[in-house]
């Protein structure tokens, strides 16, 4: 699986479209209305966005880094932690840290070294992360929608 | 041997079932139109006349209903009237114009279009007006005040509103003139009632639930703010700040104080509002 995380998503991601609702009801309506490929196509530019990383490779790796010991991941196992922020749908967040763009270039930094973005948060720096392994935990995250 | 072989109750238990098909299909009607996307939402598409009148009915009948133990105190001192023009200076002429200036672009393209209040001081009781002011309009764009402008405020630019239509361009000028918008005094007082219902109110004036999807409070399904859920078993605010009660109601004081880069506003919340809304989000588990 290449680029195209955000169509072509990992299995999980369908229990999460159905917890959020968004998912049945997009169906739905694209069943019944949907005359042409472009009308519905239109809606999906963001999300069919080609992104870096491998969405697996990233879930693997939230899970050997133990990100949900601080905060809830949805297709992350183990108890969910309310240090930081849940990270459910976090593919539709607006912005990282509640102060910049949620992008793929921001977020891999924000998870390399947070508090060289913001000096004051509790978000820990992790020396032993590469940027592919950033990238692979980006793609993850922007496939929770 | 009947022609038939169904009896009465049959019969009845077949219409029922009738009616009740016609109901879902009807329904079904209904929400197949919707996802169509032929529902027309353009503000500059009028209703039809017979829809603009019933809602207008509908509104005079409810706000006489809801306003009816309402009682007026007096109405007729100079300061009051002077406080009133404060407020309505402060909040009102952005939209429903003045003796002396014209709505602004905002509210020229709003549907339905706000009313001249100077009509609406001669033709309205004052009970109705000072509800509507303090309880706001659903689906007109007209908002609530009570949680902006205190009790008194709220029957000063009442006082006002019926001495408005009395004014000619040059009086109200000069009443214009002896006031400052700022002289409208702001409401800082907790809210009577249930709290729980207060505080979901209080989230929804300062409109909170159009950045964060808030536990309990209907809105829209947003993603700009984090979602305030489980609020209490939170350990940091905003990832900086210890979540406690106390700071929680520092933080929606003043955001920037403690993040100076957070896109969290100050939102110039009342502090006995703010305090509403800690309790409130302390008390999600």
């Amino acid at each position: 699986m290449d680029a195209r995380v955000h169509t072509e998503g990992p299995p999980f991601r369908r229990k999460e479209q159905v917890r959020a609702g968004t998912g049945v009801w997009r169906s739905g309506a694209a069943l019944l209305i949907c005359s042409t490929a472009a009308a519905c196509a239109g809606e999906r530019d963001e999300r069919s966005r080609p992104m870096r990383g491998d969405a697996e490779r990233g879930r693997a790796a939230l899970l050997a880094l133990e990100c949900n010991v601080c905060h809830e991941i949805p297709g992350v196992s183990g108890a969910p932690g309310y240090v930081g922020p849940s990270l459910a749908a976090y593919g539709r967040k607006v912005y990282v840290a509640g102060k910049f763009p949620n992008t793929p270039e921001i977020l891999v930094q924000w998870i390399m070294d947070a508090p060289a973005l913001a000096p004051a948060t509790a978000m820990p720096a992790f020396a032993q992360v590469s940027e592919t392994q950033a990238y692979d935990i980006a793609a993850y995250l922007h496939s929770l929608r | 041997m009947p022609l038939h072989p169904y009896k009465p109750k049959h019969k009845l238990l077949l219409m029922a079932a009738g009616a009740a098909m016609l109901v879902l299909l009807g329904v079904l009607a209904g929400f197949a139109i919707l996802l169509s996307g032929t529902v027309n939402t353009e503000a500059t598409r009028q209703h039809f006349k017979i829809t603009h009148w019933l809602l207008e009915m509908g509104l005079r009948f409810s706000v006489r209903r809801s306003a009816s133990d309402v009682e007026p105190p007096a109405l007729d001192s100079p300061a009051m009237i002077a406080q009133g023009v404060a407020c309505f200076r402060a909040y009102c002429v952005q939209c429903h114009g003045s003796p002396t200036a014209a709505t602004e672009a905002l509210a020229q393209g709003l549907l339905p279009t706000p009313a001249s209040l100077v009509e609406s001081g001669r033709e309205w009781p004052a009970e109705q007006l000072y509800y509507v002011i303090k309880k706001g309009v659903r689906m007109t764009g007209m908002p609530a005040w009570e949680y902006r402008i205190s009790d008194e405020g709220l029957w000063s630019t009442v006082a006002f509103l019926k001495r408005l239509p009395r004014l000619g361009r040059a009086e109200y000028a000069a009443l214009e003139d002896e006031v400052s918008p700022s002289a409208c005094p702001p409401n800082n007082a907790a809210p009577a009632g249930d709290s729980v219902e207060a505080a979901e109110v209080a989230l929804r004036q300062y409109s909170c639930h159009s950045c964060h999807q808030i536990q309990g409070v209907v809105g829209p399904k947003t993603h700009v703010g984090p979602p305030l859920v489980h609020w209490s078993r939170r350990k940091y605010i905003a990832g900086v700040l210890p979540n406690t009660p106390d700071n929680l109601v520092r933080w929606i004081l003043d955001p920037h104080t403690f993040s100076p880069a957070t896109l969290m506003p100050d939102l110039n919340v009342a502090e006995s509002h703010a305090k509403l809304m800690a309790n409130y989000l302390f008390s999600l588990e």
